[in-house]
């Protein structure tokens, strides 16, 4: 009975594809690779994306054309691997039906793979990657090393470096907060992110009071915090990722008695609900409560609730969180591919140039996208979410609270 | 070298006229930064960092007093000991959160002491114990090797310690219960004190006391000081070496586990590699108060503790360590022995 319905299906679709044939004389098959980590512990987070690129693409069609996902896993031993993602680049660049790829979803990945498309003049398009020196200033020039001027990799996430300053809106604009007192980590993220968010913030009007920087393996945080505490901050906010020092601060805050106000951070102290080891709710417990922090990625658009509907229908499971990311990023390439084919032929340049047009805007299901010149989105879109104490069975989490549009 | 305070034949800490002239002129300076630090900050804050600056270096004092004791005894820098004290933070939570299963503050008075003391004794039992298996088995074997031998050998114990730790507990920061409540405060003045600073800074010198009296009063301690000063003689006139060296790595080690239970009450989080940074100021204590000194190990941790925090109080933090080790620099430039350490002949 399976059988005979599988094999009705296969009839039917031999049909369509003789009948097309017939119309065009010859459908030219292409191929767009899908490069994530699919396996293991990445496959939460990842997976979701690989099933939204591969809607996209069986949602599409072009006359003359037919378009095929080429599924690449680079995950080793449950956790994505750089040179897995080069070899599986290499194998995309090597493969000429192959006329654009999505991915990956790790910077670390990106790093080794786009040198390997930009030497192809492959067009990528990561639903993840947030890291800005895979674009930005010298760093994305090296990477591009082999073909300078031909850009060929894009992402709809926006870049880490506007999460400080996206954090100082919100916390000035929507929380209402004038004086704040900032410690980092002296570390490259940490010192980079609370420099960002202290002149996003003098910028917007506010007051900076306490500026501290104390490096990793720090303990006593209580002579910095007593020092602030005689400023009368509205709230702290930290540079830096838990594991150097951003629960340890928030912990010993109640114990010079600046509990009550607010602590801000950006997705380094963002590390999961208080039930996992180590991470900040875990670390910072009942003082947990009142903060914020940030993530480089899109919550909230407009058309979610049909995009939801529609994954659900598809994979009858509900859609994660890079789901649309990776829906986007095919509706990227597939449209590039649409305009190379009005224009003439369909080639990995002519899909490239398409696809990293300046001028182009391209209609996605996180709304209109267009890229800058060297493939960052114009969505600069950072989403705020706040510790909910009573959330996941009480152990705490973060929630989502609301999106800052960054200009 | 010779360890533990100079002392005349009755076993009681002699006072030469010269070091009452220094008293003095300590006294003045600290004076003035105290009224420096008033000035510039206010009573209020200048009194809150005077505590903070307090507990930080009680911690850093019960650490020291292990690494000079051992130094004193065998001139061995046991660069494992502030492992012990990582391992003393863990030996805390594990009682405290895993065998009773407390999670925050205890405010019943007669129940908080019995658990604090409780879990002051089980820690410094345990801790006492590794101490004295780890000197059985990783130094003693090396007690007449070349010097550098049990040096090596000391960080190889440092690194087991750290990797078996990581093993049980992961590489993150593993929650200690603070079972001692954050909001018990004094008020002295306007300036808001927590009642745990007082205990930890207490406790300290409880301890600190006692070292000395035991030092100074009892036999062993007697054996202690003869062993230091001569190993040799000491054995002739009837010392047990073994016992008496071993008895040195057991109260060490103990000190250290009171540290690392006073750090989890204060910080309520402990890591691995916490032994490293602490155990760096401690022996940076010990040598600033002249190594081998017990009393100068004490007072090396606690002016560590000052500037470290009197450096955050003006505004950098950033340069805490550089002028700590600026400190010792200038200080080892006049004193080559340290503070209270004593100039002492040739040496191997």
């Amino acid at each position: 009975m399976k059988y005979a319905r599988v094999g009705a299906v296969v009839a039917a679709a031999a049909i369509v594809v003789a009948a097309c044939g017939g119309a065009t004389g010859g459908a030219k098959p292409l191929k767009i690779g899908i490069s994530l980590p699919l396996s293991g512990s990445s496959l939460a987070s990842a997976g979701p994306a690989d099933k939204g690129a591969r809607l996209a693409i069986k949602d599409f069609t072009l006359p003359g054309y037919t378009i095929t996902a080429d599924v690449k896993d680079h995950a080793v031993n449950g956790v994505h691997d750089p040179q897995q993602g080069a070899k599986d680049m290499t194998a995309f660049a090597a493969d000429p039906a192959i006329v654009g790829v999505v991915g990956p979803f790790n910077s670390s990945v990106a790093k080794v793979q786009i040198p390997i498309s930009n030497e192809a003049g492959l067009l990528q398009c990561s639903p993840a990657n947030t890291n800005p020196d895979l674009t930005k200033g010298d760093a994305g020039k090296q990477l591009r090393a082999k073909q300078p001027d031909k850009i060929n990799y894009v992402r709809v996430a926006t870049t880490d470096d506007i999460q400080g300053p996206a954090v100082a809106q919100y916390g000035f604009n929507k929380l209402g907060l004038k004086k704040v007192a900032i410690i980092d980590d002296t570390e490259t993220y940490g010192k980079g992110i609370a420099d960002a968010f202290a002149a996003e913030w003098t910028k917007l009007g506010g007051q900076v009071v306490g500026r501290e920087g104390a490096p990793k393996g720090t303990t006593d945080y209580t002579a910095i915090l007593t020092k602030f505490k005689d400023a009368a901050p509205d709230a702290v906010f930290y540079g830096g990722v838990t594991a150097t020092g951003g629960g340890l601060v928030r912990k010993q805050m109640p114990q010079v008695g600046l509990d009550k106000i607010a602590y801000l951070g950006g997705d380094g102290i963002q590390d999961g609900p208080g039930s996992v080891e180590g991470s900040f709710i875990n670390i910072a417990g009942a003082a947990a409560a009142n903060s914020f922090s940030s993530v480089a990625a899109i919550a909230e658009y407009p058309g979610k609730a049909d995009f939801d509907a529609k994954y659900k229908a598809a994979y009858n499971e509900e859609a994660g969180a890079y789901s649309a990311s990776g829906y986007a990023c095919a509706q990227i390439l597939l449209q590039a591919i649409k305009t190379a084919a009005s224009k003439g032929d369909v080639t990995r340049e002519s899909v490239r140039a398409a696809g990293v047009d300046t001028n182009t805007t391209f209609e996605t299901v996180l709304g209109p996208v267009k890229f800058d010149a060297v493939g960052d989105t114009n969505q600069k879109i950072i989403s705020l979410y706040k510790t909910d104490l009573t959330a996941a069975s009480g152990k705490g989490d973060w929630v989502f609270d609301s999106q800052v549009d960054y200009k | 070298m010779t360890a533990l305070p100079a002392t005349n034949d009755a076993g009681r800490p002699s006072v030469p006229a010269g070091r009452v002239v220094r008293l003095l002129v300590l006294l003045a300076i600290l004076g003035g930064i105290a009224w420096l630090a008033v000035k510039n900050m206010g009573a209020e804050q200048a009194t809150e960092q005077l505590f903070n600056a307090l507990t930080r270096g009680a911690i850093y004092a019960l650490i020291a007093l292990g690494y000079t004791m051992v130094y004193g005894i065998i001139e061995l820098i046991n660069f494992a000991h502030g492992d012990m004290f990582m391992v003393g933070a863990f030996v805390s939570l594990t009682f405290l959160g895993q065998i009773l299963g407390l999670e925050g503050a205890v405010t019943n008075i007669p129940l908080l002491i019995a658990l604090l003391a409780a879990t002051f004794l089980v820690t410094m039992a345990i801790l006492a114990l590794v101490g004295v298996t780890i000197e059985r088995y990783a130094y003693k074997p090396l007690r007449n090797a070349p010097r550098l031998a049990p040096l090596i050998t000391a960080i190889g114990v440092s690194f087991i310690l750290q990797n078996l730790v990581q093993l049980v507990y992961g590489p993150y920061q593993t929650n200690s219960p603070k079972i001692f409540p954050d909001t018990w405060v004094i008020q002295v003045g306007s300036a808001t004190v927590p009642v745990l600073s007082l205990f930890i800074i207490g406790v300290a010198v409880v301890l600190m006391i006692g070292l000395q009296l035991f030092i100074g009063r009892t036999r062993l301690g007697r054996a202690m000081r003869s062993t230091a000063a001569d190993r040799d003689a000491a054995a002739l006139m009837g010392v047990n070496i073994n016992r008496t060296i071993a008895i040195t790595f057991l109260i060490g080690s103990a000190l250290a586990g009171a540290a690392g239970v006073v750090n989890g009450l204060q910080y309520g989080v402990a890591r691995f590699d916490d032994g490293f940074q602490a155990g760096l100021k401690a022996f940076t204590a010990a040598v600033l108060g002249g190594i081998g000194n017990t009393v100068g190990a004490a007072l090396g941790g606690f002016i560590i503790g000052f500037i470290e925090v009197g450096a955050t109080a003006m505004g950098y933090t950033r340069w805490g360590p550089a002028i700590v080790f600026g400190v010792l620099v200038i200080v080892l430039v006049f004193r080559p022995a340290g503070l209270l350490g004593q100039q002492l002949g040739e040496r191997a």
